[in-house]
């Protein structure tokens, strides 16, 4: 169709005001998602640094984020839980913020990142339609959480080059992937933002001697890797012992090998180039899978997804599925139970020696959280 | 009926009224279907999420606006021309082995950076020229560059679709060259001499010869051909040796290469020309716009949940119909898309069947020829632009090698078993 | 490379406006503006 305008100048004048108030609307919505949410440090908190006292190349940039230090009472080993290297997987971000409002370790020393890749808070993906935030219900009231992204922002790091290069190995991948934390491991002090985190949390975890750590996922239920442990092979006789345990819990886990030739994963070159047991742990998130049907803030929250039940029904799932779906407080009662038992079994197993154990006191049981993590996550003033 | 099957109908159906009976552009359309969408699923006039939506294109938006700029001016600048006229004084006399090296040429920018924009754009713009003189009509030219960009978009070492199934899947993109390379090169000789053959049997050289410029390759010598060296050796340059050259990006590169071609040949003027290839591209620019709007509410509202979910549950002989069909057709919202949406929980639903090297390669070179379906078809319409020729005349030229490109992807997916020898 | 890229976005941008100013068919004008609007939020760094 050719519509023919006799004033050229005075319609493109018109649409150029359309499109810039559509600009000034969508500013205001999408900067919103730079507003951070409040986290509230619990009794056991006993410092908070910045992830830049590790490596100063971050300081002052959007990368940078809070690391919650938990000292024990009795001298032990250290522990670093990563929450957040995944912004729109949000049980890892919700149980690391669990551990720094309620943990009070009684040995050894826990570190917390609630947001490990800070800037992926601040964007949503594209095409997929996710909301910018989620609602948990507390006794308190109502408390609001960030929906992120997988990568990093790209306004902080852009563009991406057609492929994405793994520094240390070589490996290949699409370029998006230049973008994701859980790709650019061990990091670089001269690479890109996503790099230099990755480094900075290398470097946190070489200075402060971390012996364990912990990197919170999630992924959709059509993904083979779920409800899972994925170990370093250093770390597989902590993780299985800790399977043991949490499967006496009553929880359905599995543990996972870290594939050898899949590089820039945590698992794979936080055990390869530290000394830490390097573990990383998936729950099912139905928000983040491409069978989903209404992509919402209840989604986020419940889990549920009628797709995902038929998806189930004719077997295309690896976790089982039912009209209860996967809520956000079973995940993230996983996690914390998840990180409790390896806590639990690197003591037992006496893998600290003279350093001695990580004991993190007493934290909510599964079924506890499972029925509500609310009580646990209450705004305070 | 669920809802989402509802919404997708009046997605559809507003898009196709928009389209086809009020003559909209395809831009428009698209986004009169993504707002009806919104609105039938309750979700009135979401602003942020169409708009979100474009923004998966807007790195796309820079490669195809910079590429019509530097394909503007090395045809002013005479590049085009001489190129044409060494190549076909070369080789007229085998005029299929020319076809062969002219489907290679079209494909190799592909191969490089992975888009077939880029392929058509570049490489495209130098070969049509010599298509036509060699007597293809202006619809079979148009055709054997758009399956050329489609295939070096397929072809190793840069398969983005690959990258992205493996990505969703967790596996390293290792191993791809056996089955990429066999599957493109195969499928690209083919097309070529099915497409070419039958017009430039006997070529006269003397008629053809008539059509060449001759002068201003002798008038320039070989600094005519530098934006182009420039390009190719950027191209190069940036994946072969990542850690040393800075990553520039193809927008960037192209921009160089422009800038260089504007002092390398004839003179032209340089604003009116960039000022018309900017014409030309905005439609093709607003017509992404319009796609990233219309498969983010798709998503939104579930939409795009039901497409992959009702594949998903098909039996064993139609998923692999459905892998044939649907994906490509996918393909006409977006091929990254589909790889991304349909090719992920097809590998996963296959992951059992045989070589998983072989199957992802397989179905990355399925979803590729997505890039050919309207109404987006990135690389049908630049190649149907270059000819001169509407895209409605060139894409039923295209129908046989697509199939044939299909059918021997099915046939990899079928006895990727057997075929795990071409993964090292 | 990041502001190199807002340089190149920005250069667009201004061929764009350009050829809605002199473009007569309301329909291309309405495409223009509708790639000026994401190309103008990723320039001011917003999304």
């Amino acid at each position: 169709m050719t519509i023919i305008m006799k004033k050229p100048l005075l319609s493109a004048a018109v649409l150029l005001l359309a499109a810039a108030l559509c600009v000034v609307s969508l500013a205001s919505d999408f900067r919103a998602m730079q507003e951070r949410e409040p986290i509230y440090p619990g009794p056991g908190v006993t410092s908070v640094r910045m992830l830049s006292d590790w490596f100063p190349g971050i300081y002052g940039t959007p990368g940078d984020t809070e690391v919650y230090i938990l000292e024990g009472k009795k001298p032990g080993s250290a522990m670093l839980v990563l929450g957040g290297t995944h912004a729109n997987e949000p049980s890892g971000m919700l149980a690391a913020t669990l551990l720094v409002e309620n943990a009070q370790p009684e040995e050894g020393t826990l570190y917390v990142i609630t947001h490990t890749n800070q800037t992926g808070f601040t964007c949503t993906d594209p095409q997929e339609a996710a909301p910018m935030r989620f609602t948990i219900d507390t006794p308190a009231g109502p408390r609001w959480f960030r929906y992120g992204s997988r990568a990093s922002n790209p306004i902080y790091q852009w563009p991406d080059p057609e492929i994405y290069v793994h520094a240390s190995s070589g490996q290949q991948l699409s370029g998006s992937e230049t973008r994701n934390l859980n790709r650019a491991y061990p990091g670089r002090p001269d690479g890109t933002l996503t790099e230099k985190i990755a480094y900075a949390i290398t470097e946190l975890i070489r200075t402060e001697k971390i012996a364990v750590e912990v990197d919170l996922h999630e992924a959709s239920p059509e993904y083979p890797t779920i409800n899972a442990i994925v170990a370093h092979e250093n770390a597989m006789g902590l993780a299985s012992d800790s399977l043991i345990n949490m499967q006496l819990e009553g929880m359905d886990i599995s543990l996972e090998p870290s594939p050898k030739n899949l590089h820039g994963l945590s698992h794979r070159e936080i055990g390869d180039f530290t000394d830490a047991y390097a573990l990383l742990m998936e729950t099912s998130n139905p928000a983040q899978g491409r069978l989903r049907g209404r992509t919402d803030e209840h989604l986020v929250v419940t889990g549920q997804d009628k797709f995902y039940l038929k998806a189930f029904g004719y077997g295309r799932l690896y976790v089982p599925y039912d009209e209860n779906g996967h809520p956000i407080s079973q995940r993230v009662a996983r996690h914390v139970t998840g990180i409790a038992a390896f806590a639990n079994s690197y003591t037992e197993m006496n893998l600290g020696g003279e350093r001695g154990g990580i004991n993190l006191g007493t934290l909510p049981g599964y079924e506890e959280l499972e029925s509500d993590i609310g009580p646990y996550l209450c705004p305070k003033a | 009926m669920q809802i989402e099957c509802i919404v997708f109908f009046v997605m559809l159906g507003v898009f196709l009224l928009g389209n086809f009976l009020l003559k909209l552009p395809v831009s428009l359309s698209m986004v009169a279907g993504a707002v009806a969408g919104a609105l039938a699923a309750g979700d009135g006039i979401p602003l942020r999420h169409l708009f979100e939506g474009t923004f998966v294109y807007l790195d796309t938006v820079l490669i195809i606006a910079t590429a019509m700029i530097f394909m503007t001016v090395v045809q002013e600048a005479g590049t085009l021309d001489a190129l044409a006229e060494v190549i076909v004084s070369r080789f007229y006399k085998v005029p299929a082995v020319m076809l062969v090296l002219l489907m290679i040429i079209v494909m190799f920018p592909g191969m490089v950076t992975g888009s077939s924009t880029a392929s058509v754009l570049s490489a495209g713009a130098i070969v049509a020229p010599i298509l036509l003189l060699m007597g293809l009509p202006a619809p079979t030219a148009g055709a054997f560059l758009a399956i050329g960009a489609v295939l070096g978009m397929a072809a190793p070492p840069v398969n983005i679709p690959a990258m992205l199934i493996t990505g969703g899947v967790d596996m390293p993109y290792i191993g791809f060259e056996g089955p990429l390379f066999t599957l493109t090169i195969g499928s690209g000789v083919i097309a070529a001499l099915f497409l070419g053959l039958r017009h430039c049997r006997n070529l006269d050289y003397r008629v053809i010869g008539r059509e060449l410029d001759h002068e201003t390759g002798k008038k320039y010598g070989l600094k005519l051909y530098l934006p182009l060296v420039l390009l190719i050796c950027l191209m190069l340059a940036c994946r072969l040796f990542p850690n040393v050259v800075p990553t520039l990006g193809m927008p960037l590169i192209f921009l160089i290469s422009a800038a260089v071609g504007c002092f390398t040949g004839r003179r032209f003027p340089i604003a009116a020309s960039i000022r018309e290839a900017m014409r030309t591209t905005v439609p093709v620019l607003g017509k992404l716009m319009g796609v990233g709007m219309f498969i983010q509410v798709m998503t939104l509202t579930g939409v795009r949940g039901f497409i992959v979910d009702s594949c998903l549950g098909l039996p064993a002989a139609l998923l692999y119909l459905a892998i044939c069909t649907v994906m490509p057709a996918f393909g006409a919202v977006s091929s990254y898309g589909s790889a991304s949406v349909l090719g992920v929980p097809f590998m996963l639903a296959l992951l059992s069947t045989g070589n998983q090297t072989v199957i992802a390669a397989s179905l990355a070179f399925i979803v590729c020829m997505g890039d050919l379906m309207p109404p987006t078809a990135l690389a049908g319409n630049y190649a149907a632009q270059i000819v001169k020729e509407r895209y409605s005349k060139v894409l039923p030229q295209c129908a046989v090698p697509v199939l044939v490109c299909i059918l021997m992807g099915l046939a990899f997916l079928l006895n990727s078993g057997s075929l795990g020898f071409l993964v090292p | 490379m990041l502001y190199l890229y807002l340089g190149i976005i920005l250069f667009l941008l201004v061929l764009i406006v350009w050829n809605m100013m002199t473009e007569k068919n309301l329909m291309v004008q309405i495409d223009a503006a509708l790639v000026i609007v994401p190309l103008v939020l990723r320039l001011l760094l917003i999304k």
